[in-house]
């Protein structure tokens, strides 16, 4: 298949054709168990396999991707044929920055495979987690189970020709609970990494899992005996379970080049930020290093090689509180450099990454990471507040369609009164703009409350395009922020 | 051979192999053939092509499941007796349920291809960029940029089990267009959408007119910071559609109720919950909502009101859900439904038209909420921003243009008795996403619904 796809390469660049690349998936395999009040209603498993073709032409991109594979000539030509039609519009011809040809291979970490792991082994984890939080005051059970096995071959027209082997494991306990008005609560655990762990099914070890079970189910419990959220200005510490997103949503998806540069605007929307903050803008304050950092072990946002050919990286975006970076690829990167007029970008980012074979390539988070602090630790943070209220787990989240604004609402608020940690509270809410948020970050919690957390369902991207990846956030604290609301 | 008796046969043809391996399965086959041309700072940022079958095999051995799916080669059937195969043997592992879930039984071969157009589904790339340029003919320039997408193709569903000798299938076409101009400078955004099942609805006419209608008024105007409080607020379509979507979920469905996310009880069914002059109805026999008008278990859909007069007529049951909760199938497992809102009274036909409008007081028009979530599911609330050509209709006549403000809300008061009338024209709203397979889905709406008293919670101060 890849002398075919390589003959295939040669011929598209015969017909005029700047540049080509193909993604072969010979397999990739998921595996999905959900159990819920003890029934196991989901035992999916899927396979897919098939070849997507990325070509440029006159500057201009055409895709096209299929699981027939008993013409690959004909998908490589309908490749060709929609970039030509692509060029009949073309505003700024689409340039790709030099990169190195590669010839690797990467394989994730993974001590135990999870699709060697009996079926029934896996029922019975969730069967003993289900069990672990039916207690009183949980009425809705959920364990998940969820496994990704693939291998990608990556070859181009500039001479790459990558073999990526990649296994991810995900696993979520959630439970839900009512009050004595009727009105429904969540708690959650979703896996992480805490220590250097490997991420196959040995991440998922039932004695961690079941002390988590009975920590969100006493939790669950607190909130549905708890008064409503005050609606007032205090300061918020985020626990990881609710920094992850904030991370994700106001640095994340603002600082991807495509949003930047106007790709994404008639759906995901665009950005806040424009090419001259690059360099400038105090996005925070000077608490706040944040950076897109791939290489970081053991993180679904770790894939050795991205979508373009890139070798991943770890790249600072926000250097005490000035923004000085973006999640890039090739692409981008050369049109926001000539349309700035000065060299912004040295080169991609490696950040280029499709969800599957037939999806193309856009700009993704890796790991969006907030560099620990010297806050020390929660406890030392909890010390040193006056009024604020500690808040974990996300239930639901609402930004602004240029990121510059967010409304999230937590499943669990702790007050915090002079220094002590006060009464649970249901409800909490806070919301902010993006820019006057980061720059009231006032305390960073140190590397014991620094966690990496997984994230295997960020949508973006016309046709849309679900990817994984990761986020690890320490425990931060943010004056003067509006919550209840 | 046609793809119609080239998928039966094959259906066929899995479903002997199933009955001689001695399995119980139910066997979906899923072919869509998509076409996506995405559109952003006036160029084709993006030409995609994706020809995909998938067979989803369900496997049961009494109260037992298992599911395997495949995106498979259509000639490799060996590879798809394989996905059987597995999915018989992942079975025989499972957890029983702690009910019987059902397989049905097909009495008859069900075929619909009234919602396929094969000149819509087979248009060319040639056709999808002729139609955009003449939905924004002469309206971009040098700091107004086109982004969108022209998003088309066709999409089968065809389904069969062990215990029938019969299959259905079902053919549909559609389209889905979306026109953003934006201020590459001043960051605001107009937009126009389409939805089409057959060519004959395809026209960039109305696209470029209301487009050019925004743009007048956007390039005229300063945007101005709204200040905090409540207004009386007019939704266009997309924002309505989106609001009817997230109803969808935690509303009617009889299995999000019965776990805990739903803002409706069973008390409430045969009650007021929404104002006297909101219906909404599943109506298969709208053919601009691409309808299943049998549901995938072999229920013939029918009519089917949900809210009648504001008053709730019941919730609908997919058929695991009913399985496991012990109610009645209602005709709704299906991969979408056909929600209709009934109209109003209001002769307001267009954008223009609604602008002139006389009115008493400041209006505040939301075309589109962005990025919409459920703060509480229980009580129904949700939160969103304004987005793409929101406009402040002011009493004295005049439009001003208001930076995007954020509305957190319930659904009961939007939809309550806030509301003072709906508009008797209605459109076709296109809800379809492109998260995995293909799935047109459309909404019909009133173009314009007025609501009272609704506060915004958040003004922003820029675009």
């Amino acid at each position: 298949m890849l002398a075919q796809i390589r003959q295939q390469i040669d011929r598209l660049q015969a017909q005029g054709a700047s540049y080509v690349d193909a993604r072969w998936v010979p397999l990739e395999e998921s595996r999905y168990l959900l159990m819920w009040n003890g029934n196991l209603k989901e035992n999916t498993s899927d396979r897919q396999s098939g070849v997507g073709v990325r070509v440029l032409y006159k500057g201009a991109w055409g895709f096209a991707a299929s699981s027939d594979l008993s013409n690959l000539g004909a998908l490589f030509d309908r490749a060709l044929d929609n970039a030509q039609a692509a060029a009949q519009r073309v505003t700024f011809p689409v340039r790709l920055a030099d990169k190195e040809a590669i010839q690797a291979t990467f394989t994730s970490p993974c001590q135990i495979d999870p699709f060697s792991v009996p079926l029934a082994d896996q029922i019975a984890f969730l069967q003993e987690m289900d069990g672990r939080m039916d207690r009183a005051g949980v009425q809705q059970r959920v364990g998940e189970l969820s496994f990704v096995r693939k291998q990608v071959f990556f070859v181009d027209s500039e001479g790459s020709e990558i073999e990526k082997r990649i296994t991810e494991v995900f696993s979520l306990l959630e439970i839900l609970g009512k009050d004595d008005q009727g009105v429904a609560h969540e708690r959650k655990f979703r896996l992480g990494r805490r220590g250097k762990s490997t991420r196959g099914w040995e991440s998922i070890d039932a004695e961690v899992f079941g002390q988590e079970a009975d920590r969100i189910v006493e939790e669950l419990n607190q909130v549905l005996a708890a008064e409503d959220c005050p609606k007032d200005d205090r300061a918020v510490i985020l626990l990881p379970g609710i920094m992850w997103l904030q991370t994700h949503e106001t640095i994340g998806h603002p600082l991807e080049l495509d949003r930047i540069l106007g790709y994404e605007l008639s759906y995901a929307g665009g950005s806040f930020v424009t090419l001259d903050d690059l360099g400038s803008l105090r996005y925070g304050s000077d608490k706040l290093t944040a950076r897109a950092d791939a290489t970081l072990p053991n993180s679904p946002g770790s894939f050795g090689f991205d979508d373009d050919g890139v070798a991943c990286q770890n790249t600072v975006l926000i250097d005490k509180g000035i923004l000085v970076g973006a999640i890039t690829g090739r692409q981008m990167v050369e049109e926001a450099n000539a349309r700035a007029g000065r060299q912004i970008f040295q080169g991609s980012g490696g950040c280029n990454r499709a969800s599957s074979f037939y999806r193309v390539p856009i700009e993704r988070m890796t790991n969006i990471n907030v560099d620990p602090g010297q806050d020390g630790t929660l406890e030392d943070i909890v010390r040193d507040t006056e009024q604020g209220i500690i808040l974990d787990g996300e239930r639901s989240w609402s930004i602004g369609s240029n990121r510059e604004q967010f409304h999230f609402a937590t499943e669990i608020g702790w007050l915090v009164e002079d220094g002590e940690i006060g009464p649970v509270v249901k409800n909490p809410t806070y919301k902010g703009d993006t820019v006057l948020f980061w720059n009231s970050l006032s305390a960073v919690g140190d590397e014991s409350t620094w966690e990496v957390g997984y994230v295997d369902n960020c949508g973006k991207g016309q046709p849309n395009q679900v990817m994984q990846l990761g986020h690890a956030v320490p425990v931060c604290r943010f004056d003067n922020v509006r919550i209840g609301e | 051979m046609s793809v119609k008796a080239r998928i039966l046969d094959t259906l066929d043809e899995l479903r002997r192999h199933a009955r001689q391996q001695g399995y119980t399965v139910e066997l979906l086959y899923h072919e869509e053939d998509s076409h996506l041309m995405r559109f952003a700072n006036s160029a084709i940022s993006l030409n995609t092509n994706e020809h995909l079958v998938r067979l989803d095999v369900t496997a049961h051995m009494e109260r037992k499941r298992a599911s395997y799916g495949l995106i498979a080669d259509p000639a490799d059937l060996d590879g798809m007796r394989a996905g059987i195969d597995i999915a018989g043997e992942m079975v025989e592992h499972a957890q029983p349920l702690t009910y019987e879930p059902t397989v049905p039984v097909y009495e008859q071969t069900f075929v619909d291809e009234t919602g396929y157009d094969p000149v819509l589904a087979g248009l060319g790339n040639q056709e999808r960029l002729d139609y955009m340029n003449a939905a924004v003919e002469g309206l971009e320039s040098e700091d107004i940029k086109l982004s969108g997408i022209f998003s088309c193709g066709s999409n089968i569903v065809a389904v069969t089990n062990t215990n029938s000798e019969h299959s259905l299938y079902f053919r549909t076409s559609d389209a889905q267009i979306t026109a953003v101009l934006a201020h590459v400078i001043e960051k605001w955004e107009v937009i126009a959408e389409q939805s089409a099942q057959n060519t004959g609805e395809l026209d960039p006419a109305p696209l470029r007119q209301e487009l050019a209608f925004l743009l007048d008024l956007y390039q005229r105007e300063t945007p101005q910071q709204l200040p905090l409080g409540t207004y009386d607020v007019i939704l266009g379509p997309a924002a309505t559609a989106e609001l009817v979507s997230m109803m969808n979920w935690i509303g009617f469905s009889g299995g999000s109720m019965k776990r805990g996310f739903s803002f409706l009880s069973e008390d409430e069914v045969g009650q007021q919950v929404f104002s006297s002059q909101f219906d909404l109805i599943d109506d298969p026999a709208r053919l601009e909502t691409y309808p299943y008008k049998m549901d995938l278990t072999g229920i013939p859909r029918k009519r089917y009101p949900i809210f009648e007069g504001g008053v709730f007529r019941g919730f609908v049951w997919f058929q695991d859900d009913a399985d496991e909760f012990g109610a009645e199938p209602t005709g709704h497992t299906v991969f979408h439904k056909s929600l209709v809102i009934g109209s109003g009274d209001r002769e307001i036909g267009s954008l223009q038209e609604l602008v002139d409008m006389p009115r008493q007081s400041d209006v505040l028009y939301i075309p589109f909420l962005h990025y919409m979530n459920i703060v509480n599911p229980s009580k129904g609330i949700m939160t969103a921003t304004s987005r793409f050509g929101t406009l402040l209709l002011k009493a004295d006549g005049s439009v001003a243009i208001p930076f995007n403000v954020r509305l957190t809300q319930s659904l009961r008061n939007i939809f309550g008795e806030q509301v003072d009338w709906l508009s008797k024209g209605t459109v076709a709203y296109n809800t379809s996403d492109s998260y995995g397979r293909r799935n047109p889905t459309a909404i019909v709406v009133p173009s314009f619904i007025k609501i009272d008293g609704l506060e915004i919670s958040h003004s922003n101060a820029a675009f």
